[in-house]
């Protein structure tokens, strides 16, 4: 069932609410909250143009060069979010999240959905995003926790290099630590998926006309694909970042960026 | 076996010593005396690639210190420190966690029929009870502590023990016993920072850091 241009702008009365909310509270809110729709209203706009002319197209190289853009997008967000210097973060994250693209991916479109052509965008993109998405702020996440593991605890991680620790042995506690805090979070999502809320793809998928059971299908394999991608991204993410964290006698490096040092 | 010859070194901005040529021969026990500040730990953490906050040319066995493997030098050149930070779980877990690291294990450092004997004998030398096997690193007073990490040291046999006021939480009596174990029971190099009086008057072989240089004495009789 499509939904006509009119009936949207009907949907958007319903901000009357939040609105009314605001102004009885004298909330200086509204006038963002309204920027903020209108906001997302563009930028959908441009992104499902774009993304018609791309399904469109059906051209492999169109859809290859629009994932490029996804994943520049998502480690432009890391930078930004994590203030670690490009020389030593841009590497690290196009190496982990390029090889878990290049895992994830190929095995999904491949071996399991086998698409007609198999670069059909409207699979790739949609599951690359998800993929990508969830990959990206885990692996910050991971990333955080990692390093706040290390510099709580300075002292614990000299007392095993000076007994002759490598550095994986002595940063092994914090790495473990992090990798447990960031997929954590995805864990608790995959144990109550489908009781309370059904995840956006398969809602997608059933309001778009497909069987409950397929969706679920759907649901199940990208659940496996995001919880496997994380897991790789973040462990490789912390793998070579010990690496450039520490110089060639395991003694910590500067890796603040200038900007954004504290 | 250990020969510094330093043109500088520093800490930031601040010279702590001038050109200065020293000598670490197999099986010194040496003290580093000198006052707050004067550059006593920064010239111990040269040796075990701590500290690189230097001009000058440090070798180990005739090879440059800077071209050893890190973790080959440290279980080699082993640094104990003040407040140590043992980890968690028991005592037991804790000296045994260093032996499971690669360069030991490739060194077979873990001897199944020696290690209890070893530890036996730490143990009743430093008065330790063998009760505190089954506790945490928490639950140990200051004192505990710095004799724990000794031991773990001790056990992983170095060939040089770099001690950085390790009896600084100690009364005399069991600082006398420490003392007395490193200079007739330990076989290899030390070069120990203390304060302490009672081991100041004990070690024969003083390096003192005065001015920006380290005036050696050499007591008679004796170490």
């Amino acid at each position: 069932m499509d939904i006509s241009y009119l009936s949207l702008l009907l949907a958007a009365l319903l901000l009357s609410i939040p609105v009314m909310v605001f102004y009885q509270l004298k909330l200086e809110m509204i006038r963002n909250t309204l920027l903020s729709f209108v906001r997302m209203g563009i930028q959908l706009a441009v992104i499902g143009l774009v993304l018609q002319f791309i399904f469109q197209q059906s051209n492999l190289w169109l859809t290859l060069l629009w994932m490029m853009v996804m994943l520049s997008s998502a480690i432009w967000t890391l930078y930004k979010r994590l203030k670690i210097k490009a020389g030593i973060l841009l590497p690290i994250m196009i190496t982990a999240l390029g090889t878990t693209s290049l895992v994830v991916m190929p095995w999904i479109v491949i071996l399991v959905i086998k698409p007609q052509p198999l670069f059909a965008p409207e699979y790739l993109i949609p599951i690359y995003g998800m993929v990508l998405g969830n990959s990206m702020n885990s692996s910050a996440l991971a990333l955080e926790r990692f390093e706040s593991g290390l510099a709580d605890n300075w002292k614990a991680y000299y007392s095993r290099i000076i007994m002759g620790a490598n550095l994986l042995e002595a940063s092994i506690k914090p790495f473990r630590q992090a990798i447990k805090t960031s997929l954590m979070p995805q864990l608790l999502t995959i144990a109550t998926i489908g009781v309370v809320s059904l995840p956006g793809m398969m809602t997608g998928q059933i309001l778009g006309g497909a069987s409950p059971l397929v969706a679920i299908k759907y649901q199940l394999m990208i659940m496996i694909s995001i919880f496997s991608g994380v897991c790789l991204t973040d462990y490789l993410a912390i793998r070579l970042y010990i690496a450039k964290r520490f110089d060639s006698y395991y003694l910590p490096l500067e890796i603040r960026n200038q900007k954004g040092a504290k | 076996m250990i020969e510094i010859e330093l043109q500088k070194l520093f800490y930031q901005d601040r010279e702590l010593l001038q050109a200065q040529k020293l000598q670490l021969t197999k099986g010194d026990k040496i003290l580093l005396m000198g006052s707050t500040g004067s550059g006593k730990t920064s010239l111990l953490k040269t040796l075990n690639l701590r500290n690189f906050s230097y001009v000058g040319r440090i070798s180990y066995n005739g090879k440059e210190l800077r071209s050893y493997k890190a973790e080959e030098l440290r279980s080699r050149i082993m640094e104990v420190m003040q407040e140590p930070w043992l980890g968690e779980g028991s005592i037991r877990e804790i000296l045994l966690e260093p032996f499971g690291y690669h360069v030991h294990k490739r060194k077979k450092a873990f001897d199944p029929n020696t290690y209890e004997t070893e530890r036996k004998a730490l143990f009743v030398a430093f008065r330790l009870a063998e009760s505190l096997l089954e506790m945490k690193a928490e639950q140990l007073s200051g004192g505990e502590k710095q004799r724990i990490a000794l031991i773990g040291a001790l056990l992983l046999k170095p060939e040089v023990l770099l001690l950085d006021e390790i009896s600084s939480a100690l009364d005399q009596d069991t600082s006398k016993l420490i003392a007395d174990y490193l200079l007739y029971h330990f076989s290899g190099t030390i070069l120990a920072i203390s304060h302490d009086p009672l081991w100041q008057g004990m070690w024969q072989q003083k390096w003192e850091l005065v001015d920006k240089a380290i005036v050696v004495h050499q007591s008679q009789g004796g170490r």
